[in-house]
């Protein structure tokens, strides 16, 4: 193992925390079992790394394949960091038809066009997802193993999501993606998350879509009927609208698992009728960060618990109508709509 | 009545307040509020249930405007750049006994002898080195406003590394301080009392409370956490906001924490600008004395709480402000502060110490 080789391993390691150190060099796949357990996992970091080294070294392993092990750390844990959803546009005729191997092919001859050193590697998992790991150098410098770009793409689908990707890396990899997929074009979609899954979830429809006609039925078998059919049916009735109301904007079961929604406000000032405020042209201008563990479920519980008034303003089940998580909000002007896509600038 | 938990200083400092003190009508108050036992004689304390506190009902309707001034000129700029950038957790201490500002030096060894021997405990130690702490305790002159008002006393804890030749590195920082506290409370207090409500503190939570420890046992003092509440919150985004013409706040943030499962929290970050017209449309100012009501403070707040739900249809009442920030400090409501501007210290101290004096049993 050369220098860097020793260098990247030594950040991978660090990375890992300790109780995952063994469950990532299995998924690894570069040692042999006995060599698996003839390592001390509760060592120290540094002197477990020695040990470590000295397996690859047994094994002639290289660069090459410390990044794959870095590759399969992240793949096991997409949660280490914000990734961004960019969506593909006018699929040409023969975008059905792409095949990983194609597209692997593809994907290295362009962006080797473009950047002279750039190191690639691509994995696809079973669920169908291609994951691909992009080391960028440019004419003078060597790929930097040290901040790889990942970038994770549904075949056939028009989503791709990336982490850590460099403005002046953008343009490189927008053309490759659009020639290695038969796109015409590409934008970011506004969504973004450390959650791939939550992000793949929303956008792919893969959770526990709303159909309205089923929510009465459903609902009323979960209510027990009040027992004192007075005030408390009252209540029931209201707590009732309520839940209806949050799961025709959010749905009924598990949502995915969004953290952040985001929200510029370039409106006018729209407060109560006696301030002098509201009859300025100009903007109040803002912006709304909405966080939690689980996003869309506290909205829906904010809706039901009536701690937000119903129906749920578009402005959020666009969340998940849209698929996206940020927004730049503007007055409606006559004919057009009151929610202005979002481009960031 | 419950039980008040009153350090056991009452027993020689009741004793003493009688010898010493003429008594005046202050002093009265004094000794209710210091001896709520059976000995002491029934006083107005009883006769007013409910009248919990004589700052209680003190709680101000209006405020002076933020005015900006440069403290520099009147303080130690070195010692005013250590107060801000800092994040500060906040306590209230009742008055403390026998503290003498000539003492400074001398509580400073007192106290690192403390913080080595409690470190110490149970440790068998080389006889002879001196491990560990250094102790400064500092008069901060000029940030007292009234002439009530105690100086303000900074306390820094260095730890000495043994071996090396390096200087010695603050680990813990903390100061009290009274900036415009109640005149006619600060007066009625008996002559060996002492009281710097606002204890600041930063640095790790063990040497807090050690430090805490020792002026508890030397000063016969009680700490407490101090918490801030929504008005308090309130009134300082009404504060700030005011102070935007003469210096940029760059933004005002505002923080909720929504009941709801999972909790789900909201930042509003307003433009700084657009704020103060909303804070100018409310606020009237007269030319003489400009003073802030409460109601205008509410209707600020109300403002933009009502320009948000127009948006989002989301309640703010049914949650908790949380945070006020802008350039010139923020405040969280457990008890956290950060100073962005040494120019607006004073209001923002003036408001400290009263919430802390509020907390002060009397």
């Amino acid at each position: 193992m050369d220098e860097q080789a020793r260098a990247i391993l030594q950040r991978v390691i660090r990375k890992i925390p300790n109780k995952k150190l063994q469950t990532a060099l299995r998924a690894w796949d570069h040692l042999s079992s006995e060599q698996l357990e003839s390592l001390d996992y509760a060592q120290p970091k540094w002197l477990f790394l020695e040990n470590l080294i000295s397996r690859c070294e047994e094994n002639r392993l290289s660069l090459k394949d410390v990044t794959k092990l870095e590759m399969a750390y992240y793949i096991d844990n997409p949660s280490k960091g914000t990734w961004h959803a960019y969506q593909l546009f006018q699929a040409e005729g023969d975008a059905v038809s792409v095949n990983f191997t194609q597209f692997r092919e593809q994907l290295k001859a362009h962006l080797k066009d473009v950047v002279r050193h750039v190191s690639v590697r691509t994995k696809k998992l079973e669920d169908g997802a291609v994951w691909i790991r992009i080391a960028w150098g440019d004419n003078f410098s060597k790929p930097n193993h040290l901040k790889p770009t990942y970038v994770v793409h549904y075949l056939q689908t028009s989503y791709v999501f990336v982490l850590n990707l460099m403005s002046k890396h953008k343009p490189f990899l927008y053309q490759a993606l659009l020639l290695s997929t038969r796109h015409v074009s590409i934008k970011e979609a506004q969504l973004s998350s450390r959650s791939l899954t939550a992000m793949r979830d929303l956008l792919m429809r893969q959770y526990q879509q709303v159909f309205p006609t089923n929510q009465e039925r459903t609902l009323k078998e979960r209510n027990a009927p009040p027992s004192h059919p007075s005030i408390e049916k009252e209540h029931a009735e209201c707590a009732e609208r309520r839940h209806q109301m949050a799961c025709e904007a959010f749905g009924d079961g598990v949502l995915p698992k969004l953290e952040t929604a985001v929200y510029k406000l370039e409106t006018k000032y729209r407060g109560n009728s006696n301030n002098t405020l509201n009859d300025k042209d100009e903007l109040f201008r803002g912006v709304v960060m909405f966080s939690s563990s689980n996003l869309l479920e506290s909205f829906r519980h904010c809706v039901s618990a009536g701690m937000a008034e119903g129906p749920v303003t578009p402005l959020l089940s666009s969340i998940t109508q849209k698929g996206r998580n940020s927004f730049v909000i503007t007055d409606k002007v006559p004919g057009a709509a009151s929610q202005t896509p979002a481009h960031k600038a | 009545m419950a039980t008040v938990k009153w350090p056991h200083f009452f027993h020689f400092s009741a004793p003493h307040s009688v010898v010493n003190t003429p008594a005046h009508r202050p002093d009265t108050r004094r000794s209710k509020s210091y001896g709520r036992s059976c000995v002491e004689p029934p006083s107005l304390f009883w006769q007013t249930p409910g009248h919990l506190t004589t700052l209680g009902h003190r709680i101000p309707t209006s405020r002076r405007a933020a005015k900006s001034h440069n403290i520099t000129t009147k303080v130690d700029p070195e010692q005013v750049a250590l107060l801000i950038k800092n994040e500060w957790k906040l306590s209230h201490v009742t008055p403390l006994y026998r503290f003498r500002h000539t003492q400074l030096k001398l509580y400073s060894k007192h106290l690192a002898a403390f913080i080595i021997a409690e470190k110490q405990q149970g440790v068998a130690v080389e006889v002879g080195v001196e491990a560990g702490f250094k102790v400064t305790f500092s008069a901060v002159l000029g940030i007292a406003e009234t002439k009530e008002d105690a100086e303000t006393v900074f306390i820094q804890v260095h730890s000495k590394p043994l071996f090396s030749a390096d200087t010695p590195k603050a680990v813990w920082r903390g100061w009290l301080t009274c900036v415009n506290g109640d005149p006619e409370y600060l007066r009625s207090l008996p002559p060996d009392f002492v009281s710097l409500p606002l204890f600041c503190s930063s640095g790790p939570e063990y040497l807090t409370a050690l430090v805490k420890s020792w002026f508890e046992r030397t000063f016969d003092c009680s700490f407490g956490s101090l918490y801030l509440n929504s008005t308090m919150l309130n009134w300082l985004a009404a504060l700030w906001t005011g102070c935007h013409p003469t210096s940029n706040i760059r933004y005002l943030k505002l923080a909720w924490n929504m009941p709801s499962q999972p909790p789900l929290d909201i930042a509003y970050t307003v433009n700084p600008q657009d704020a103060w017209e909303l804070w100018n449309s409310i606020h009237t100012e007269d030319s003489t004395d400009d003073r802030i009501n409460i109601e205008e403070v509410q209707l600020f707040m109300n403002g933009l709480e009502i320009h948000f739900f127009r948006h989002f249809k989301i309640y703010l009442s049914a949650g908790t402000l949380t945070k006020v920030s802008t350039a010139l400090g923020s405040a969280h409501h457990d008890g956290k502060i950060k100073i962005g501007s040494s120019d607006y210290i004073t209001t923002l101290l003036t408001l400290l110490t009263e919430c802390a004096l509020m907390k002060t049993p009397v």
